[in-house]
């Protein structure tokens, strides 16, 4: 009995002790803000926790979302989501619920942002000159951020508070804004982003600077006058088209190209960036440049302007050598060979003998280009000596961009051959054969055994079926055949990006001030003349869209640019991609090489639904927002 | 966990157990029984019990005004007694009829989204078991005195249009496919002329496959069904069709 009462005692005497302090117990795994925004490293922690965030489109994005280089994604880009590229296996022009979603994970981006927005005022260990470059960085990331998600869903809820959770779960829901409010807020945000960031950085070089804000500000101002300019080629309707949240109208149009005219012209007057190598001496040389330029952005400080880095492979590097290599030079990776650049995009590129215009492959004396039936024994093909010649006076950045059949690649020759005419005139494509002629065996595909060649027959989906190999960004060493091993750089925004805007703008709205027309043309024109280019050529849309897909290809522009000026619909309506396929004619001796223009084969007619232009709004039926058309 | 104390020691043992076993074992049958009674219902919500079915009719000539089912007009129901209501659309066949019978009993506001035809009246009906609609409507443009006819390896197409509103047609297109649910949306060859302009009653307009240019989508001695299709140029209006023909190509 005694000891009972003296073990109550006991108990109570501990519980009062110790209930009033549990409560007010520090955490010992956190750090508050004044902690955590003392010290410049503790400033660095949190803003790289940011940077790894941001929604940035580059080598490890794709169809399952941002930093997924170390998912299997198939090797499916999104330039295989466009008529640039296809998949070697799939066909994968759409998911469900429009492409590339991107929802929650932006909105947890949004509060840490305005979190260090908030917090970076109240730290009193910081100056006011630190803390007014600390913000206008928080401005550019939240405008970054912002960005991604206007240009998927239109009219966003905009939040620039840190929301504190009340039980009245009502008062938390934010409606969304008008599509042209959204742009609008990125807008200003970069420009409060450019009031206060340095012109550059001794030490952390690669965080945002004022001409990374104006860059962005640039593109965002280009792609909502696109959509107020395109918008009546495939208008929508329904609740969120009534109440302005999807939609711009056409006279906001000229308002947005100026501001991407004054923003590009501010990088190009004062940021002191240039093109990389902007004369090389012949051809040649303007694709080794062209090459260097995107195997290693860090020799080329004077044209990037925003970079993202790859550093540790096997954890933080991406999959592009692992995916993309030539079936040839996988160096042991089990699926590569995966983006193969579609006839339809290598068509696109000027002759050198004949520029100011697209020179398509002309196969066939009758010059028709348009006859995609395959092989014709009624037509006369051109013969040549070599799979290369073909090509021989197109732009240089096609022979950097893709890998053209026959040509060398990390010291191999690729072969890309997708049959032979057999003597007697009997076609055998696209099958795995071999034959015997005058002593020497030759094979449909180019080598007997599979690991010699890189194209069209059907094996584990390593062999490119447009006729077409890949190497852009690629690395011209071996490096180790796992995912997230590849470490080249990724760069986000560059030079020439912002001339092509500058002079897509120009066009578009017509602009003559401050000699604009004269600027625009000697734009694209610096930018073919890096690319060996030696006669100029006028300043007109289709030139200037050109110039901006043959340039930018495959650092995943092309989606967003069919997206804005709403060509997508367009140009995939029960639409099959195109390929080249070298033949050899054995017809003649010694043999020499024919192509066939033809559809691509193992392809679905693939058609973009236009209520695709807005991706679909999750969860509307918990956060109350207006869904998109047609969801 | 202690066994009982026994009081007497004399009726320790055999006597608990049994009491336990016995007291487990009716513990268990009641157990059974209330798993067993609540098991019967998968969930405790009705399987759809009505159908909406009817016809999109030219109001002037009573014949079907012919559609496309995939991304063609769509009929907007709204169940009413809900805050807030997902809408619900249905397709309507290439023929111009439509039927779903996987909805629920209930009032509905019922209304054509999108469409070839003019808009017509919202109205609230009662979708019952076996619930019939017509729509009578005033198609955007009629295609007359259409035909389709194998010349050679040709596939020849002839009609006149008549357009019922005072916008432009847009674009005016022969369509083929192995499938008879042919139309704008569903194509493997085209034939489409981009016209910009209104028509004239008595215009004829010929378009023209030749199945010999496009031997990698139509293959001799093979059937498909060939289409004409015009589309109005109104934001988001389908096409409007005459009806599809089959034809053995050469």
């Amino acid at each position: 009995m005694k000891i009972r009462i003296l073990s109550i005692i006991m108990v109570m005497v501990l519980s009062v002790l110790s209930c009033r302090d549990v409560l007010d117990l520090r955490p010992l795994d956190k750090l508050d803000s004044e902690t955590l925004f003392a010290t410049p490293e503790g400033v660095r922690v949190y803003l790289a926790n940011l940077y790894g965030q941001l929604p940035i489109e580059d080598f490890s994005f794709g169809r399952l979302g941002f930093n997924t280089a170390n998912v299997n994604t198939g090797g499916i880009a999104p330039a295989t989501q466009t008529d640039d590229a296809a998949n070697s296996e799939f066909s994968h022009l759409l998911d469900g619920g429009g492409n590339f979603q991107w929802w929650d994970a932006g909105y947890k981006l949004i509060r840490d942002i305005n979190l260090l927005l908030e917090t970076v005022p109240t730290v009193s260990s910081l100056n006011d000159a630190t803390k007014a470059a600390l913000l206008s960085e928080g401005h550019f990331l939240r405008a970054f951020t912002y960005f991604a998600l206007v240009k998927r869903y239109g009219g966003v809820p905009i939040i620039t508070t840190v929301q504190q959770y009340t039980p009245d779960v009502e008062s938390l829901r934010v409606p969304r804004s008008t599509e042209k409010d959204t742009w609008d807020f990125v807008l200003a945000e970069c420009d409060a982003a450019i009031e206060n960031l340095p012109a550059s950085r001794a030490e952390d070089s690669r965080r945002a600077t004022k001409w990374v804000a104006y860059a962005l500000k640039s593109r965002a101002a280009l792609h909502a006058a696109s959509i107020a300019k395109y918008w009546s080629k495939a208008p929508l309707s329904g609740p969120a088209v009534s109440e302005g949240l999807v939609g711009m109208d056409a006279s906001l149009a000229n308002g947005y190209y100026e501001i991407c005219i004054a923003a590009s012209k501010a990088i190009m007057d004062q940021g002191g960036f240039s093109l990389h190598k902007p004369t090389p001496g012949s051809p040649e040389e303007a694709t080794a440049n062209y090459m260097e330029l995107f195997q290693n952005p860090n020799s080329a400080a004077g044209e990037v302007i925003f970079v993202k880095g790859y550093t540790n492979p096997g954890s933080s590097g991406h999959s592009y050598d692992f995916w993309f290599n030539p079936n040839q030079t996988s160096d042991g990776a089990p699926h590569p060979g995966r983006m193969n650049p579609t006839l339809d995009f290598v068509d696109l590129y000027e002759s050198y003998t004949d520029p100011g215009q697209s020179a398509p492959i002309v196969t066939t004396t009758d010059g028709n280009v348009n006859d995609y039936n395959g092989f014709n024994p009624n037509k006369t093909y051109l013969r040549f000596d070599t799979p290369y010649d073909i090509f021989k006076d197109k732009d240089a950045r096609l022979w950097a961009t893709v890998v053209l059949p026959g040509t060398e690649w990390k010291g191999k020759t690729i072969i890309i051959q997708g049959g032979y005419i057999e003597p007697n005139g009997t076609p055998k494509i696209e099958t795995k054969e071999s034959i015997a002629v005058n002593g020497e065996t030759y094979y449909t595909y180019g080598a007997a055994d599979w690991t010699n060649y890189s194209g069209f027959e059907v094996y584990l989906g390593n062999m490119t079926r447009t006729g077409f190999s890949f190497k852009k960004f690629l690395s011209p060493n071996p490096v180790p055949p796992n995912l997230t091993y590849s470490t080249t750089d990724w760069i986000e925004f560059r030079y020439a990006e912002i001339l092509l805007n500058y002079a897509e703008a120009v066009v578009e709205s017509n602009y003559t001030a401050n000699n604009a027309q004269a600027t625009a043309r000697d734009a694209i024109n610096a930018i073919r003349r890096r690319a060996g280019h030696t006669v100029d050529i006028g300043l007109n849309l289709e030139n200037v869209l050109r110039e901006r897909r043959v340039e930018l290809a495959f650092e995943n522009k092309r989606y967003w640019d069919l997206v804005r000026r709403r060509d997508y619909h367009e140009k995939f309506n029960n639409t099959i991609r195109k390929a080249l396929v070298p033949v050899l004619d054995l017809r003649v001796s010694p043999a020499k090489y024919i192509f066939i223009r033809k559809n691509l084969s193992r392809e679905n007619p693939l058609t973009f639904p236009t209520n695709f232009y807005y991706a679909h709004i999750p969860g509307v039926g918990a956060n109350g927002l207006v869904q998109n058309p047609q969801y | 966990m202690s066994a009982p104390i026994a009081k007497d020691a004399e009726h320790a043992g055999s006597t608990t157990l049994q009491t336990t076993y016995l007291r487990v074992k009716r513990l268990s049958t009641i157990l059974a029984l209330v798993v067993l009674a609540s098991a019967c219902e998968l969930d405790n919500y009705d399987a759809p019990n009505a159908q909406l079915s009817g016809r999109i009719i030219d109001a002037e000539t009573n014949e079907l005004v012919e559609q496309d089912i995939i991304r063609g007009t769509t009929i907007k129901i709204i169940e009413h007694g809900y805050d807030p209501v997902q809408p619900q659309y249905l397709r309507v066949k290439n023929d111009g009829t439509y039927a779903n019978n996987l909805l629920f009993a209930n009032t509905y506001t019922v209304q054509p989204e999108l469409r070839n035809f003019v808009q017509v009246a919202a109205q609230d009906i009662q979708i019952g078991s076996d619930t019939k609609l017509d729509f009578r409507v005033q198609p955007y443009i009629r295609v007359k005195d259409a035909s389709i006819v194998k010349d050679g390896t040709r596939i020849v197409a002839t009609f006149k249009l008549q357009q019922t509103v005072p916008e432009v047609v847009s674009r005016i297109g022969l369509y083929a496919h192995a499938e008879p649910i042919v139309g704008e949306p569903i194509r493997s060859v085209v034939a489409e002329a981009q016209l910009g302009r209104t028509v004239e009653e008595g215009e004829t307009f010929t378009l023209v496959i030749d199945a010999a240019e496009n031997r990698a989508m139509l293959k001799s001695g093979t059937p498909y069904f060939f289409r004409i299709g015009a589309v109005i140029n109104v934001p988001e209006a389908k096409f409007n069709y005459a009806p599809a023909v089959q034809i053995t190509v050469d």
